[in-house]
């Protein structure tokens, strides 16, 4: 199982499926950042003068850090910076869920889709378990790294 | 974590950095944000309001609210001017929208009413045509704006009032109020087109004038924002549309496509 779970075919193909969702996540951010700063503001978690800068910067360290994974450079700081992000998501999410603070994810799309108080909150629990998804895939990154490491 | 991941990591975000302002600092108008941007209530969670049940119904509104609306569009249920909302009743001191109450009335305190009633209310007098806006909409330096709904927006969109749309720009241009500006407070404009507001209405009889901000209705609060701005620099008329734009096209009132007002 340990192996399997190592194995370089999956890890390279795990890594360059989590790069790639990163990057696609970041490209509608990057295109409209007044709108992901709209998202970000709806999460009522940051104080007003962060808001912009987070929707300025964050889109573009996400950009980076799928581009390293994909190309496999500087894997070791993608994978710190992408596991930080996913923890971060989920816990905003889950925060805003417990508050029934109904918000679009802003995770792959900024602009405002008119839902209901309902389907968001549908929405939010759905991007939890994908987000939780996508730190699994991490987290065998790392144990990949580590058994590599080991090996060496 | 060991000194390579810990460069790499830095490295990646400082990289991010300096793309992001590189990128803002080449961003068109309407992509550009200042770097520290000032909203308030950023850390207010709304609270999650369920529709009312339905009210008594009510007369359809007068001619001077629907005369370019289709006769379907008045329905029974449509606020008039006596059901506009008033959400928010502010500390000046405090200044902040959402520690208010939901005691509901109209701008003018002939016409109060409370629209959670079930009870139906008589109606006022309806507003004439040649009513002066400032006399049904006085200017209310305690609270930074009073919601308000179809009818009187019409009413005051044909006395030729203000009319400015908080949604971002591009929307803007796909279709608006005809005569709105774009005043979108996520855009890094919006403190040069307020102070072009201050400017061009500076003097205090001209704050007074009643200024009608919309923007998509529902849970949307930039009209609200905007309001909160104005407020602050010493507007005191200001009505925000609670419906917003798709209620105005529902009620198939006139819109303005392009960059143009």
């Amino acid at each position: 199982m340990k192996r399997l779970l190592t194995h370089p075919w999956l890890t390279i193909r795990v890594q360059i499926a989590l790069g790639a969702i990163f990057v696609v996540a970041a490209l509608p951010k990057i295109a409209d950042p007044p709108s992901f700063a709209h998202m970000i503001y709806n999460y009522r978690l940051l104080p007003s003068s962060l808001i912009n800068i987070s929707a300025l910067v964050m889109p573009w360290v996400e950009l980076l850090a799928g581009l390293a994974l994909i190309l496999g450079a500087w894997r070791a700081g993608a994978r710190m910076v992408i596991t930080f992000m996913l923890a971060v998501f989920i816990i905003a999410i889950s925060i805003n869920l417990f508050r029934d603070n109904a918000i679009d994810c802003g995770c792959f799309n900024v602009a405002d889709r008119g839902k209901t108080h309902e389907q968001r909150i549908f929405d939010m629990k759905v991007d939890v378990f994908r987000d939780l998804g996508m730190l699994l895939m991490a987290g065998q990154l790392w144990y990949a790294a580590k058994r590599e490491e080991k090996a060496t | 974590m060991n000194f390579k991941t810990a460069f790499q990591t830095v490295a990646l975000i400082v990289a991010g950095i300096i793309l992001a302002i590189v990128a803002n600092a080449f961003a068109s108008r309407d992509r550009k944000m200042t770097l520290a941007g000032s909203y308030p209530n950023a850390l207010t969670v709304p609270s999650h309001e369920t529709a009312p049940p339905p009210t008594a119904p009510l007369p359809p509104v007068s001619d001077v609210t629907t005369t370019t609306a289709p006769a379907s569009a008045t329905t029974a249920t449509e606020p008039t001017a006596t059901a506009a909302i008033e959400t928010v009743g502010l500390n000046p001191a405090a200044r902040n929208p959402m520690a208010t109450t939901s005691t509901a009335h109209t701008p003018t305190a002939a016409t109060s009413t409370a629209v959670t009633s079930p009870v139906p209310t008589p109606h006022p007098p309806l507003p004439t045509p040649d009513e002066d806006p400032l006399k049904r909409f006085p200017p209310h330096p305690d609270k930074p704006y009073v919601e308000i709904a179809f009818a009187d927006v019409k009413w005051l969109h044909g006395k030729n009032v203000l009319f400015l749309d908080a949604r971002r720009t591009s929307v803007f241009e796909q279709g608006h109020i005809p005569g709105a500006r774009p005043y979108s407070v996520w855009e890094s404009d919006i403190d040069d087109k307020v102070k072009k507001l201050f400017d061009e209405r500076s003097d205090p009889s001209q704050q007074a004038l009643p200024i009608v901000i919309y923007c998509s209705g529902g849970d949307c609060e930039d009209s609200h924002m905007l309001a909160q701005k104005l407020w602050g620099i010493q507007f005191n008329n200001l009505y925000v549309y609670k419906d917003g734009f798709p209620d105005w096209q529902q009620h198939g009132a006139q819109v303005h496509t392009g960059a143009n007002p």
